[in-house]
């Protein structure tokens, strides 16, 4: 038998083992005995240096054509197999539960801060901040409220005990009532103009309920700068509770009074939200333009400078935004209210 | 404070409805808090007279009347049977709202056509007014009812009011007042205000007594009282109010007492001006002159008084008195005396009319803990200059519901007289805060309507006088505020928020707060946000955790709500166990909470605040899962642990250290403190199972609690790109045997004193106990890991710096290797 009437029986031979194999193991022997470096093939390749000069090119290319088909075939049979070899026993459930790596969230009231934060930090609010334990000072006299003042009955204040006997003097040690006693802080550390926010825990005398609780968040602005008017109020709240309480909101300003703003107003909304609650309103903030007398107290000429303040309570904005009908679920931290934001 | 519709009205005309005063107060700084309608049955019911009746064109059973209702005739379908012509019945004319069974739509009256003919109304039933279970027919109303009268009226039912609640605010003392209010609605209106008439005070003939022969007043203390007015009724019979005046004053949740203390509370809430009645034979004379002195003095030290309440007071020399020669009378602005109150047997009434210092009212009424109105109105500040006007309105209307003679005159103690400030007003200010273009013409009209007397107006000001009752105008943002509520601050163009930067040291700290918050719910925590007020024993279990905070106090409060909350947390993790054991009770079992926020304590006087970061972690370290041999592992210390290293880790803190404390605290069973070199960052450890216990913890419960504000000063942010490395590294594992006290930080302490070359990393990958160990020894392997950054290591240097190492490791920490 001729050395080129070899090839094919041998070919045909290959191919059928190769297709015959049974798993990978299998297939590579089947590899080695033709493909090997003592294969048949191989063998055969190692034998064309007995034919004629003329005939080796002709012969050669005969044998390089079969072992590519039957690397071809390999290939793809090996393909099969290894795709064979990974397909589990029993096809994978895979409305079976996943093998969950928890994220823990983030407190509400920390989301609903986050977020008055960002809007504001957009207009170029830088956050402030100061002592929750206050002097009487800071939280009331230098903002107007001087000690016989009514307005001090509408904050009903933690004094804390202290060595010497408690006085009702400036310098008596309080909880913080609001975080209004920040801008005095830093109106007296730095010149206007000032444009800060304050996030912060503030203290009332409440018994805790639905809608009380002791301790509460509050969030306050304060911009002071020159020729700063109503106008401008209107203007930077409406872009911040648009941002935060979406572009159906709509917004109204009642005249009120907080004794270290003149004039004073109220804020109330109505949004379908609102609507939803059967209200046409809802209060959410005060604010006004900073009283002269502020300004006095903390070295700043009422002449040259104006400004506005606003603040509200952080729980309020929260409950209103998820619906939360009681404020001390903020409290309580149960994981399944936690869990819900 | 409270106000019906009706009373105002009769001060100032206006035709909005019910609604659009609430929107309009509201809007003028006066809150609605609450708004009821009261009375009102039977709106739209008028008594009317049957003129005709024919049958109905198109239907047997109904008939055509034609009835008139006193203004005008009307034609109405009816299908009821029991009248004839003259008859008087109830007539609904349309817009009436009939009554319907509760939950039904409510029923009403419209014009419309019956069977093609027209009907203006409907004749009633007494079942149909709701006044019978069940009824055949029209109600026919007696002869003698008025045709055109309504039909409460008919039946002496009150007509419909609207009581509003409303939200005074305290720089505002003349809006508790019903004069008051219609006051700033003549101001909104610009129609007038109507104050009642008074009658002229008469003039006394010669015979006749005055008021200065019949009492005396001595302001003992001016300045605490710089006006008191006293006013003598005679022969007042004292009895029931009528009716008018008891309504009144019920309407707006005052009780009616008598005749006299009626008015005095009427005339209160009409002009704001508190009054006290005395009985005049209850008061002590003086022997010479035959007739009382009312002294205003201050009560002497520990005097005991007893109040109209009952109650017995001790006094204090700051409070003041109205007394006579003899004996305390009254609690001067707060409350009357029991001595010398209105009784059955009064006859002659002393009428007190003052004004006291709001300060020093306010002080008494803390002291004492005793709110009145009179109290409220006093210390907020009263109108000094209608003392006399409210005296004398009070005394008529004594006069019109008691009987009896005001006894010409009155004694007006009040030696310093008003003098009313004045307040400039710029015109330009105005635009230039309220950001809007106003006349100067626009704002004199506003200031003029609510009151204000205004004079030297020129284009760039002008001054105005601020009445007596108008105690909050001080300076000119108080006139610009004045102007704002009247324009309507709804008028104002709101302008975009202007460009600007803020700048604060606390904003970068935000920032990383955020960021730490971050990182930790990225670590599978939640964040909790526990109670600042906590109650001592929760503090002092905290306090006694960390021996260094031992040195300083709790910071407490003075007056407590409750002994729960009377302390201000010393720690986060009284509040995180709180929280831990709040799921258990609701049966979740596994929880990871962290908490930022600030503790509280008290150093040598001195308060402190710090801010912290708490970590809490017990119950199954993974969520649920249904297969795998650890799924159900529950959190250990090295869970939370891992944790604070992540953390630490990303913050940038590097060269942390743990060091176990040697005996168990108030908190922890076992515990370390977390060093940064001489820095303690915070501590970590295991609850005690005793406490445990107490918070119903299930699971071994891991806590630790760091001072955020330090971790975050120690952060290291610095970072510098290290070139990838070019060549393979080759490992080297050990295992080795060594005494149970040896720590894991011993053997990298060894590692590194050993200096072993090319060394790259260590890796602890197993701790052994048990077989093959012998007690008190254990079993740790570590993965060394060699690199050099030039070139490729030989297995013959790496095998040489690796044995080195290893003999090093077995001299220095008495390690045996197993091979």
């Amino acid at each position: 038998m001729s050395f080129l009437d070899q090839i094919d029986p041998l070919k045909q031979e290959a191919l059928a083992e190769l297709k015959a194999a049974a798993d990978l193991a299998a297939l590579d022997q089947a590899r080695i005995q033709v493909l090997g470096s003592h294969g048949k093939l191989t063998g055969l390749l190692k034998q064309l240096g007995t034919l004629p000069k003329q005939e080796r090119p002709g012969a050669g290319k005969l044998i390089n054509d079969a072992k590519a088909e039957l690397e071809s075939v390999l290939l793809e049979r090996r393909t099969e197999l290894e795709r064979k070899a990974a397909m589990p026993n029993e096809p994978s459930d895979f409305t079976l539960p996943g093998r969950r790596r928890a994220l823990g969230k983030l407190h509400p009231l920390t989301q609903v801060t986050e977020e008055i934060v960002r809007s504001f930090r957009r207009i170029g609010f830088a956050v402030a901040d100061g002592p929750e334990i206050e002097d009487e000072y800071h939280c009331f006299d230098a903002l107007n409220t001087p000690a016989d003042h009514p307005a001090r009955d509408v904050q009903d204040t933690f004094y804390l005990e202290s060595p010497e006997p408690v006085t009702d003097g400036p310098s008596a040690r309080l909880l913080r009532t609001h975080t209004s006693s920040v801008q005095i802080r830093v109106m007296k550390k730095q010149a206007p103009p000032v444009r800060i926010i304050v996030p912060g825990r503030v203290y009332r005398r409440d018994n805790p309920d639905a809608t009380h609780n002791p301790t509460f968040h509050q969030i306050e602005g304060l911009y002071v700068d020159r020729q700063v008017t109503v106008g401008d109020l209107i203007g930077t709240v409406e872009f911040v509770f648009r941002e935060l309480l979406g572009k159906d909101v709509k917004l109204r300003f009642r005249p009120h009074y907080f004794s270290y703003t003149e004039p004073s107003f109220e804020i109330d909304f109505s949004s379908s939200l609102v609507r939803k609650m059967g209200k046409d309103w809802l209060e959410i903030a005060g604010c006004g333009m900073v009283h002269p007398q502020v300004f006095e107290n903390v070295g700043y000429d009422p002449e040259v400078w104006s400004g506005w303040a606003f603040g509200f309570g952080i729980e309020r904005i929260a409950m209103i935004r998820y619906g939360v009908n009681d404020i001390r679920l903020f409290y309580e931290n149960d994981l399944r209210f936690l869990q819900q934001f | 404070m409270k106000v019906t519709l009706s009373w105002l009205k009769e001060y100032v005309d206006f035709t909005w409805s019910h609604e659009e005063l609430r929107e309009r107060l509201t809007m003028l700084g006066l809150e609605v808090e609450g708004m009821e309608r009261i009375g009102g049955e039977f709106e739209g019911v008028v008594v009317a007279q049957i003129v005709s009746s024919d049958k109905h064109p198109n239907a047997d059973k109904l008939s055509v009347c034609r009835v008139t209702d006193g203004q005008q005739e009307r034609q109405i379908v009816c299908g009821a049977k029991n009248f004839q012509a003259g008859d008087k019945v109830p007539l609904a004319l349309p817009g009436a709202t009939l009554p319907t069974p509760s939950g039904e739509p409510p029923f009403t009256i419209k014009t419309g056509k019956i069977r093609g003919v027209e009907s203006h109304g409907m004749m009633c039933s007494p079942k149909e007014l709701g006044l019978a279970e069940d009824a055949q027919g029209l109600m026919i109303l007696p002869p003698e009812a008025q045709v055109g009268q309504t039909f409460a009226a008919h039946l002496g039912r009150p007509a419909g009011d609207v009581v509003y609640d409303l939200e005074i605010t305290p720089n505002r003392p003349d809006l508790n007042s019903v004069i008051g209010i219609a006051r700033e609605i003549s101001a909104l209106t610009g129609n007038p205000l109507r104050t009642p008439e008074l009658g002229s005070p008469g003039t006394a003939a010669a015979e006749i007594v005055t008021a200065e022969q019949c009492v005396c007043v001595h302001l003992a203390d001016p300045d605490l009282c710089p006006r008191y007015v006293a006013r003598i009724i005679r022969g007042v019979t004292v009895g029931a109010s009528p009716d008018w005046l008891r309504s009144r004053l019920e309407q707006i949740g005052i009780r009616s007492i008598n005749n006299v203390v009626d008015v005095t509370n009427f005339v209160m809430m009409e002009t704001g001006q508190p009054l006290h009645a005395f009985d005049y034979h209850l008061l002590a004379r003086n022997s010479q002159s035959g007739c009382p002195t009312i002294i205003v003095r201050r009560a002497a030290d520990g005097e005991k008084f007893v109040t109209l309440d009952g109650q017995q007071r001790t006094l204090s020399a700051q409070m003041l008195l109205i007394a006579d020669e003899t004996k305390a009378v009254a609690l001067a602005g707060v409350m009357g005396g029991h001595n010398s109150e209105i009784n059955l047997n009064t006859a002659n009434v002393l009428l007190e009319s003052a004004y006291f210092k709001p300060q020093n009212i306010r002080a008494t009424s803390k002291k004492l803990e005793l709110r009145t109105d009179a109290s409220y109105r006093f210390e907020r500040g009263a109108d000094i200059e209608i003392c006399d006007w409210a005296s004398w309105r009070a005394a008529q209307l004594i006069v019109q519901a008691g009987g009896g003679q005001i006894v010409p005159g009155a004694v007006d103690a009040y030696p310093t007289p008003f003098r009313p400030r004045q307040i400039t007003l710029r015109h330009a200010k105005v635009n230039e805060l309220l950001g809007i273009d106003l006349a100067p013409a626009q704002n004199i009209e506003f200031l003029r309507r609510v009151g204000l007397d205004v004079f030297d107006p020129s284009d760039e000001s002008c001054t105005v006088k601020a009445p007596s009752f108008r105690v909050d105008l001080k300076r000119e943002v108080d006139l610009i505020e004045e102007i704002v509520r009247l324009y309507g601050v709804d008028k104002i163009p709101s302008t975009p928020p202007r460009g600007a930067i803020g700048l604060h040291a606390c904003d970068a700290a935000h920032d990383q707060l955020a960021e730490t918050r971050r990182i930790l719910v990225g670590l599978g925590l939640n964040e909790a946000q526990g109670q600042t007020l906590i109650s001592h024993p929760s503090a002092e279990l905290a306090r006694s955790a960390s021996s260094n905070e031992a040195a300083s106090e709790l910071a407490a409060l003075a007056r407590p709500l409750s002994s729960d909350m009377n302390v201000l947390r010393p720690s986060l993790l009284p509040g995180l166990l709180d929280a831990l054991r709040h799921n258990l009770n609701h049966k979740r079992n596994d929880v990871a909470l962290f908490e930022i926020g600030r503790v509280f304590a008290r150093n040598s006087g001195e308060f402190r605040e710090e801010r912290r970061l708490a970590l809490a972690m017990t119950g199954q370290r993974r969520p649920a899962f249904w297969c795998g041999p650890d799924r159900e592992a529950k959190v250990d210390i090295f869970d939370l642990k891992g944790v604070v290293e992540e953390l630490l880790d990303h913050l940038g803190i590097r060269g942390v250290t743990y060091q176990r404390r040697s005996s168990p605290t108030g908190l922890y069973v076992e515990s370390a403190d977390v060093q940064l070199g001489k820095f303690r960052l915070g501590e970590i450890g295991q609850v005690l199972p005793a406490l445990a216990k107490r918070y119903d913890l299930r699971d071994p419960a891991f806590v630790a609690e760091f001072n955020l504000d330090l971790v975050l000063a120690r952060r290291s942010t610095a970072r510098a790109f290290k070139a990838l490395p070019a060549f393979p590294s080759i490992r080297r594992d050990v295992a080795m045997i060594v005494p149970e006290a040896t720590t894991h930080e011993a053997v990298l302490n060894a590692v590194k004193q050993a200096k072993a070359q090319n060394l790259e990393e260590v890796q602890l990958f197993d701790v052994f106990r048990g077989k093959n160990v012998p007690a008190g020894q254990k079993s740790v392997a570590y993965a060394f890991t060699y690199r050099n950054l030039e070139r490729t290591l030989t297995d013959a240097e790496v095998n040489a710096a690796h044995e080195k190492l290893v003999n090093e490791l077995k001299r220095t920490l008495h390690a045996t290797v197993r091979e």
